[in-house]
């Protein structure tokens, strides 16, 4: 498998604390992989350095060949790297269908997410923020499909959500896997995930502590990993 | 006069107040800010044509399109590059932004008093003229206020259209919302915040221009009125344009048609504050009766300032604190003078620290209770304070404290409910309140004497005095800051529900801070009117009040020691340069708040308490035989590239991909 987005060496730090370090890491394209790990691990911060909302103090980034460590979170996006934040991905303060506009834009038509997400077709003038929670997650899982993007990254996609949701979500992820993306999916819990995924990755304490096929994670005994 | 006639004649109250309302809102809306330093802009943008007019004599129409469409907007594209985008990718809460404005209103005040001074200008150039219109009798409406309704509607419309039909208003409210999405969204933030920005100073800018010949133009009188006219928007729940339009000229009416009723005696005085102060009285009960505002931009209870993180404190860190305050006894009379109103301003300063620092509860209208304090006092040693005899002054100091209290509980009352953006309106309109129908009036305040007390009469004596009072509040603040009750503050200023579920009683709790916190305050009013020996209602502006809070915002909002300082900095500055030259520092560093998260004094700490970044040492890993291989085959391919830690994690080269 190629790999559309590598991390090299990478480091950052909240103030004097480092929460990475020095990561090395590889997605390929066309895959979804599982990065995994428990509270603290380093993998929202992580997806957050990818998608360029922190600055790596050492190391670097590379997308498709290219050095993007320095550019900005909206460039990215602009290139097509798109990541659904835990929890707030969607502006709460809008209506629905202002988000899909966001989400697509200036492009007038969201039918794609409508056609993904039904309900989200009743609750258009309604204000984003008042949305139950899976409807929020869907929402906010439409905007990789209003918007061509390469790499998608998605924190925490299944937190606190009904077992049924998780499986509409997970479904629309692995279709949108299909078409030549390359997905990342951040959970702390396995499950779903590992099923899904073809890659996996486990955070610990900031380092890579596991890397290799979902498999093997579920088979052979990396329980402790997670402590 | 008839009814008609009065009406139209208010009318050109109602269009400038509706200009500035629409400006407020629009502004707000466009930035998520609500920009308390709206005001202040449009009074330095007025002075800015009133120099370039009648001083350098350039051409009315030109220099005012000039100030509106170049020098405005440049302002808020530096507002917006070099104060609130630092605080907007922090994901600073309102009340941050707020204390952020503050700092703007604050710091053009200072330019504005250090350039123009503090004297009225009576001659700010109009930009429309001409003779009234000719309506039908006798009726006439003046040209200008036509005009100026015209552009208001403008505007409205405008700015509906492009919000609400156009891909940068979406985006536009996207950024406002959550600016990081917005980011992640492939928005281009900064440039759209920006553009808000400079739309939002373009109309603070046309505010000013528009209003000043209504007015005598003057450093506080504009920006006050502007503050003032917060009301509407409130009315309007910082939302609706045409609300804000249609209040704004039932109030200029109003006002108009108040002028028709006569009544007599105290009556009619107070009909007659009524009549010049509608818009206080407005802002007062929109807060206090409406439903809630509909707020913008990132929500949730994150506390007033960032503390940020504790730097050690130095050995022997208090030492310099008690020689600064003893320093002025060793002066001569006329610097003592002026050193008495340190220990007085320090008390007034940590009762916002009780208040707000301790307790998490937004307070800018401590200069009312100071003042009042004053005014107390004062009619308590003059024997006017509801036939009681003349007190000796040493009585009225702690009586006029005690009896400021009571009103410190009806302004806690609100807070039980409020918190952020309305809290702090809510007691910047009290104090305006006060200001206007107590300070303002003769009937309160004629006839007043206040000396230093006996047996501290002599100038030394008196500062020892104070600082005696001084010690004591320290001492009391001490104790609200440490124990149980300084645990119960801090748990409810940091989460009022988390505070609630472990059984502290925080509305009640609240009330009690808003109390203290009052009496403290007139306490240190009290000193500060004995020092000047009168009764200045200058000294207790609301505006002032603002800047006092600035200032202690800047030193670290729950700082004892800081507030001290800041008082120490602005007495100290005002004495030794030029009167004003306070107001610009204290600015200067209220809009680089968000380079120093906690204050002057918490940055200083953590600066000397500054480490290298710790590394966490590295855990053992372990890799899978086919991470094995993969580690194996990426160095072979990069011997010169080697992992700059001990090879953690899988490839490092993307060349061969994961397979």
């Amino acid at each position: 498998m190629p790999t559309a987005l590598s991390l090299h060496g990478v480091r950052v730090s909240y103030g004097p604390v480092e929460a990475l370090h020095g990561v090395d890491l590889a997605f390929p394209d066309g895959a979804v992989t599982a990065l995994l790990g428990r509270n603290g691990a380093g993998r929202s911060t992580l997806l957050r350095t990818l998608a360029g909302l922190l600055t790596p103090t050492a190391g670097r980034i590379e997308w498709d060949g290219r050095d993007i460590t320095r550019w900005t979170a909206a460039e990215r996006a602009r290139d097509g790297l798109a990541l659904i934040p835990d929890g707030k991905g969607v502006f709460g303060g809008l209506s629905v269908r202002d988000n899909l506009t966001v989400f697509a834009g200036g492009a007038t038509d969201i039918t794609p997410a409508l056609d993904a997400f039904p309900v989200l077709r009743k609750r258009l003038a309604q204000r984003a923020g008042t949305l139950s929670g899976g409807e929020q997650q869907m929402l906010a899982v439409s905007r990789a499909l209003l918007r061509p993007s390469r790499v998608l990254l998605l924190d925490e996609l299944s937190q606190g959500l009904a077992p049924r949701v998780v499986g509409q979500l997970y479904e629309v992820v692995t279709q949108l896997a299909a078409e030549k993306r390359a997905v990342v999916l951040v959970e702390q819990y396995a499950g779903e995930a590992l099923r899904r995924a073809d890659v996996a990755y486990v955070l610990r304490r900031g380092q890579v502590a596991f890397a290799g096929e979902p498999g093997e994670l579920m088979t052979d005994g990396h329980v402790s990993l997670f402590d | 006069m008839l009814t008609v006639d009065l009406a139209l004649a208010g009318l050109g109250v109602g269009a400038i107040a509706a200009l500035a309302a629409v400006g407020l809102i629009t502004s707000y809306r466009a930035t998520g800010v609500f920009n308390l330093g709206f005001g202040a802009l449009a009074m330095v943008i007025a002075y800015l044509l009133w120099q370039q007019v009648r001083v350098w004599d350039w051409p009315v129409v030109p220099a005012a399109l000039f100030d509106v469409l170049v020098v405005a907007p440049v302002f808020g594209l530096l507002l917006e590059r070099f104060v609130f985008r630092g605080l907007g990718r922090r994901g600073a809460g309102p009340a941050e932004m707020l204390a952020a404005s503050l700092g703007v209103l604050v710091m053009l005040l200072g330019v504005a008093i250090l350039t123009w001074g503090t004297e009225s200008r009576l001659d700010p150039p109009a930009l429309f003229g001409g003779p009234p219109i000719d309506l039908w009798g006798d009726a006439t409406v003046s040209r200008a206020a036509v005009i100026e309704l015209g552009v208001v509607v403008g505007v409205a419309l405008l700015v509906a259209a492009v919000t609400r039909f156009t891909r940068f208003g979406a985006d536009l409210r996207a950024v406002v919302d959550q600016r990081e999405l917005a980011e992640l969204t492939g928005v281009p933030a900064d440039r759209v915040a920006a553009v808000g920005w400079a739309f939002g100073s373009m109309l603070a800018g046309l505010t000013g221009i528009l209003l000043a010949p209504h007015l005598r133009l003057d450093p506080f009188g504009l920006t006050l009125l502007v503050l003032e006219i917060i009301g509407v928007a409130v009315v309007a729940r910082l939302t609706s344009l045409p609300v804000a339009i249609l209040v704004a000229v039932a109030i200029g009416v109003g006002q108009s048609e108040l002028t028709r009723v006569q009544l007599t005696g105290r009556a009619q005085n107070l009909l007659q504050a009524l009549q010049s102060n509608l818009f206080v009285v407005v802002l007062l009960l929109a807060l206090l009766l409406l439903p809630r505002m509909v707020e913008v931009g990132a929500r949730g209870t994150s506390p007033w300032t960032d503390p940020g993180a504790r730097g050690r404190l130095p050995a022997l860190w208090w030492l310099p604190y008690p020689l600064l305050l003893a320093a002025p006894l060793a002066l001569g009379t006329e610097h003592l003078q002026s050193a008495q109103q340190v220990p007085a301003l320090a008390i007034v300063f940590v009762s916002l620290v009780i208040v707000t620092g301790y307790a998490g509860q937004v307070s800018l209208g401590q200069a009312g209770f100071a003042g009042l304090g004053a005014l107390i006092a004062a009619s308590l040693v003059s024997g006017q304070f509801f036939g009681l005899p003349e007190t000796p002054g040493l009585l009225a100091l702690p009586l006029a404290a005690l009896l400021v209290i009571p009103l410190g509980l009806l302004t806690g009352w609100p807070a039980i409910r409020r918190r952020g953006l309305a809290l702090a309106l809510t007691t910047f309109a009290v104090a305006a309140v006060v200001s206007r129908f107590v300070f303002a009036q003769p009937i309160f305040t004629t006839g007043l004497r206040l000396d230093h007390p006996w047996p501290f009469d002599d100038e030394r004596a008196f500062y020892v005095l104070e600082l005696l009072c001084l010690g004591l509040v320290l001492l009391l603040v001490r104790r609200l800051h440490q124990g149980r009750l300084g645990r119960m503050l801090v748990a409810t200023r940091d989460s009022e529900g988390g505070a609630a579920a472990s059984g502290v009683d925080v509305p009640n709790l609240k009330v009690f801070v808003f109390a203290v916190s009052a009496g403290v305050a007139a306490l240190g009013g009290a000193l500060l009117g004995m020092a000047g020996r009168a009764f200045d209602a200058q000294v207790f502006d609301p505006i002032q009040g603002l800047i006092w809070f600035a200032a202690v915002v800047v030193f670290g909002v729950d700082s004892a020691a800081g507030a001290v300082l800041a008082a120490a900095l602005i007495v100290g500055l005002d004495s030794g340069t030029r009167p004003g030259m306070s107001v610009i520092v204290v600015g200067a560093g209220a809009v680089l708040l968000s380079r120093m998260p906690g204050g002057a004094l918490a940055t200083a700490r953590r600066l000397w308490d500054s480490r290298p970044p710790e590394s966490a040492p590295r855990a053992p890993v372990r890799l899978t035989a086919r991470g094995e291989a993969v580690r194996a085959r990426v160095r072979s391919r990069r011997p010169a590239e080697a992992p700059t830690g001990d090879g953690a994690g899988l490839p490092d080269a993307p060349a061969g991909g994961v397979s």
